[in-house]
């Protein structure tokens, strides 16, 4: 099939975010449950998941700065965001999740503190690429979408 | 690739039907419940079921989910839970789902830990699932319903009929997609693990008729019956061929009960810590303990029967029998509850209201729930003394010794209480227990309903903590006057098999129950004992809880079962206030009756199963009891009435039999069992003038409460008790939810 420039944009795109580990073969996953019944599902997905862990993210900033040394409560605020991040793919964020929660097993506050300001940063880019990649989508349209090649 | 064959896929078409194989487009329109409190993940696990043509229900709330099972049962055929969820344990609700539904149940998170796994592993999951979850991993769900169907079956062939088994056979044969290979060899393997009992069968393979094996409800009355005839025989000793027989239900095979009677062991030994040992037996240190025994061999009981109640996390039951002397706290026997493994935390410590005068005579420690009077129940509650239901040992009795505390008794009965058995002499709580003993005859279970219905109306929200709130209220009311009657009637009875589950229906209840949750604990451990004769109807009666105080209307009918015989414990707990018509005392005598009988087995073991019923029952229905708490307020015992009578009695009803329809009335009942303590709550006492009693409504959300009661009493109560958190599940049950309950305060 022959793709138009915008289709080859966007896989390129998706191939960046790939091989750059921001994306694990979970997305993949997601894009395959999507099809003409459900057609915005992975974008839907994505806003879902950026709403809910900033939610989530605040609780943990919270926590650190009024119940510190409450390590068993980062962990598990830690541990849900840790979830949601894996189910969409989101690999750096998971990672940075994971390390944060070790550093909980530590009782380590200080590596807690860093860890959790990566997972911010990751989580903000990762935001800001994949709304690009959704809007380069939207610009394709959805049969294009949908003969899209994944990557 | 589904491996759904036929072209017809709409999800909901061709449902799989037991018994004959399923429908020729099978697996697709599989009818699955996904609880998962990550909206991402339930987002992604909607759209994979889907694809594969299941019929999907999420639900983001563990309560709700159980609700919702309780309700339609027979609605669904598989259940995916998360297991880190905030409002519930993913275990905790495996747990009341494997008992009272036994739906296949598939657990998942991110967390691949050994231990976690294996965690599920032993709780029951028929599988577990490592997130993120890929489309591949839910395309073979389905085989799990099928082999536990066909597992049914072949129970079901064996349980004694042998002509059934050419029939039964495996209707499910047919419907089976996966491998016949790996099935054989999952039949084999499930097969040990249900049971040897099975073992003959699997190898059988008649033709396939088209008789379908109807799945088994344990309701919890049905399973009060079995905790009852269990106990009659030993817990040790049972055998699944005497316990149908001492059951004497029509239609269950000895395969249910073997199936069953797995389950129920594997529960208790969770549950089984240390606590029981400690505290039932542990006669009070003041008081007579020989009443409470009851009250804590209820401990041991209830906490079974809670537990078989699915909703007392077997752990809260042991919580309170453990802690045998803990009731000087207040803090309602709940305490124990704590230990539970609730949440009791919060409520519990409202749940002092509960007024440990409950019969947290159980012995201190499980007194604490009802530590008397209202006030103490805050504080006892579950933060108290965990002291989990004491083993009745001395069951009631031993509130007195720190429960004194408990059972707020209002009139102080203290120490002196009578109590036939041991003087109870907690203060309250002890006529609570005497009550109980006394009444223990007559507590026929439907007493039991009177529960306390710790109208924590406070609560509202505490999922099962209601109780507490409530209970703190109300709860002395309620509970502790049905509890005693309740458990005064059961404990004599308590020869009746039934009475000893009822014990075990006490304890637990007192925990759902108390839902107050701070009753739960009280009564649990009161009930314990009483159980037996808790069980008793009686409930409306003492509630002097009515008390009115802000009764701690444990009305959980967790309360009353066990050991405290609700009408007497109920108004230990109900309020500080001196128990009003406290009439429990009269009912001590039952209680040292009860014990007598009691003492035995139930000790932590009902108070635990009972708290965790209680618990349940608390959490879930908090309104149980809280519906009783309605009592407190007014006449402890009139209040018991009627409200009670209507759910929770039901619950009782079938394994007590006795006087169900006492109860009913009082609603009480609680003590009726572990389940249907909470259920009749709802039917609290209330109705008196407790109106404030607000358990009502506040109290119990409308939790799922969790057992049958739960639904029982929410039904009828739907007062507010919602807060019956379906925590009553095992795992430290609703003793949350009663520690809430009772907390109350």
């Amino acid at each position: 099939m022959e793709y138009s420039s915008l289709q080859r944009q966007v896989a390129y795109m998706k191939k960046g975010l790939f091989d750059q580990g921001y994306l694990d073969e979970q997305f993949d996953e997601l894009e395959e449950l999507q099809d003409e019944a459900s057609p915005n599902f992975v974008e839907e997905v994505v806003t879902l998941f950026f709403r809910d862990s900033s939610r989530l993210m605040a609780n943990i900033e919270q926590a650190l700065e009024r119940c510190p040394q409450d390590f068993r409560r980062l962990d598990s605020y830690m541990h849900q965001l840790k979830g949601s991040t894996s189910s969409i793919g989101a690999l750096r964020v998971k990672n940075e999740c994971t390390k944060f929660r070790e550093y909980c097993d530590q009782e380590h506050l200080d590596g807690c503190q860093r860890s959790f300001q990566k997972v911010k940063r990751e989580h903000a880019v990762l935001k800001q690429k994949l709304e690009s990649y959704f809007q380069l989508l939207r610009q394709i349209g959805p049969t294009e979408r949908a003969t899209r090649s994944g990557s | 690739m589904d491996p759904n064959r036929a072209a017809a896929s709409t999800a909901s078409s061709g449902r799989p039907r037991d018994g004959v194989g399923h429908p020729p487009d099978f697996p697709a329109g599989l009818r699955v419940l996904v609880v998962d409190d990550d909206p991402t993940c339930l987002k992604i696990l909607d759209r994979m079921l889907r694809k594969c043509l299941y019929d999907v229900t999420t639900c983001s709330r563990a309560a709700v989910a159980l609700a919702m099972l309780r309700e339609r049962k027979g609605a669904f055929d598989l259940v995916l839970s998360d297991v880190y969820m905030p409002d519930m344990d993913g275990f905790k609700l495996l747990e009341h789902i494997g008992l009272e539904m036994d739906l296949p149940v598939i657990m998942m998170s991110a967390d691949d830990g050994r231990d976690v796994v294996m965690k599920g592993v032993t709780h029951g999951a028929c599988d577990y699932l490592i997130k993120p979850v890929r489309m591949e991993a839910l395309r073979n769900i389905w085989q799990h319903v099928v082999r536990k169907r066909r597992n049914e079956l072949k129970e079901l062939e064996h349980s004694g009929s042998a002509e059934e088994n050419d029939k039964q056979k495996r209707a499910l044969d047919d419907g089976d997609n996966a491998s016949s290979a790996s099935e054989v060899s999952w039949k084999n393997v499930k097969r040990r693990k249900d049971g040897k009992e099975e073992e003959e069968e699997i190898e059988e393979r008649e033709d396939p008729s088209t008789l379908k094996k109807p799945r088994v409800v344990w309701s919890v009355d049905l399973h009060q019956q079995f905790v009852a005839a269990v106990n009659q025989l030993h817990v040790d000793k049972a055998v699944p061929k005497k316990i149908l027989e001492l059951m004497n239900v029509p239609g269950l095979t000895r395969e249910n009960v073997a199936s069953h009677l797995q389950k129920y062991r594997l529960y208790l030994r969770r549950l089984n810590v240390p606590q029981n040992q400690a505290r039932l037996d542990t006669p009070y240190t003041g008081a007579s303990e020989a009443t409470f025994h009851s009250v804590g061999s209820f401990d041991g009981l209830d906490i079974q029967s809670l537990a078989v109640a699915g909703q007392f996390p077997p752990q809260s039951l042991m919580a309170l029998n453990s802690e045998p002397r803990r009731i000087t706290t207040t803090g309602i026997g709940l305490s124990s509850v704590d230990q539970i493994g609730f949440n009791p935390s919060a409520q519990m410590a409202n749940a002092s209201n509960i007024r440990p005068a409950m019969m947290q005579q159980m012995s201190n420690k499980q007194l604490n729930f009802l530590s008397g009077p209202s006030s103490s129940m805050e504080s006892g509650l579950l933060g108290q003394s965990q002291q989990p239901v004491p083993s009745y040992g001395n069951m009631g009795l031993r509130v007195s010794d720190g429960a004194s505390g408990f059972f707020s008794l209002p009139s102080s009965q203290r120490t002196s209480t009578s109590f036939s058995g041991g003087t109870i002499n907690a203060n309250m709580t002890n006529s609570l227990v005497m009550q109980m003993t006394r009444q223990g005859q007559q507590f026929s279970l439907s007493q039991q309903q009177n529960r306390i219905h710790i109208n924590m109306p406070q609560q509202p929200q505490t999922r099962g903590q209601l109780p507490n709130a409530i209970a703190a209220e109300h709860d002395s009311r309620l509970s502790t006057t049905m509890g005693h009657q309740i458990l005064s009637n059961e404990v004599s009875r308590h020869g009746s098999g039934r009475c000893g589950s009822n014990m075990n229906v006490c304890t637990s209840l007192p925990e759902g129950y108390m839902n107050a949750s701070s009753y739960g604990a009280v009564s649990q451990a009161l009930y314990a004992d009483f159980s037996n004769s808790c069980m008793n109807e009686s409930t409306g009666s003492s509630y002097p809880l009515a008390t009115g105080a802000g009764a701690t209307t444990f009305t959980s009918t967790g309360m009353l079962q066990d050991a405290f015989p609700p009408v007497g414990n109920v108004e230990a707990l109900g309020n500080s206030t001196s128990l009003k018509g406290v009439d429990f005392v009269p009912d001590y005598d039952l209680l040292s009756e009860v014990h007598q009988s009691k003492s035995r087995d139930w000790k932590l073991q009902n108070i635990n199963i009972s708290y965790q019923l209680a618990q349940q029952l608390g959490s879930k229905q908090s309104n149980i009891d809280f519906g009783s708490s309605l009592l407190a307020h007014q006449d402890p015992i009139a209040t018991i009435k009627d409200e009670s009578s209507r759910n929770t009695c039901i619950v009782r009803k079938e394994t007590f039999s006795v006087r169900t329809d006492i109860e009913r009335e009082k609603g009480e009942c609680i003590a009726q069992c572990n389940s249907t303590i909470l259920v009749e709550n709802s039917v609290r006492v209330k109705a008196e003038g407790m109106s404030d009693l607000s358990y009502q409504g506040g109290l119990f959300d409308g939790n799922i409460i969790q057992n049958e009661l739960m639904d029982v009493v929410g039904k009828k109560q739907q007062e507010g008790i919602g807060q019956v958190d379906p925590e009553f599940n095992f795992d430290g049950y609703s003793l949350d939810d009663i520690q809430g309950a009772v907390q109350k305060r």
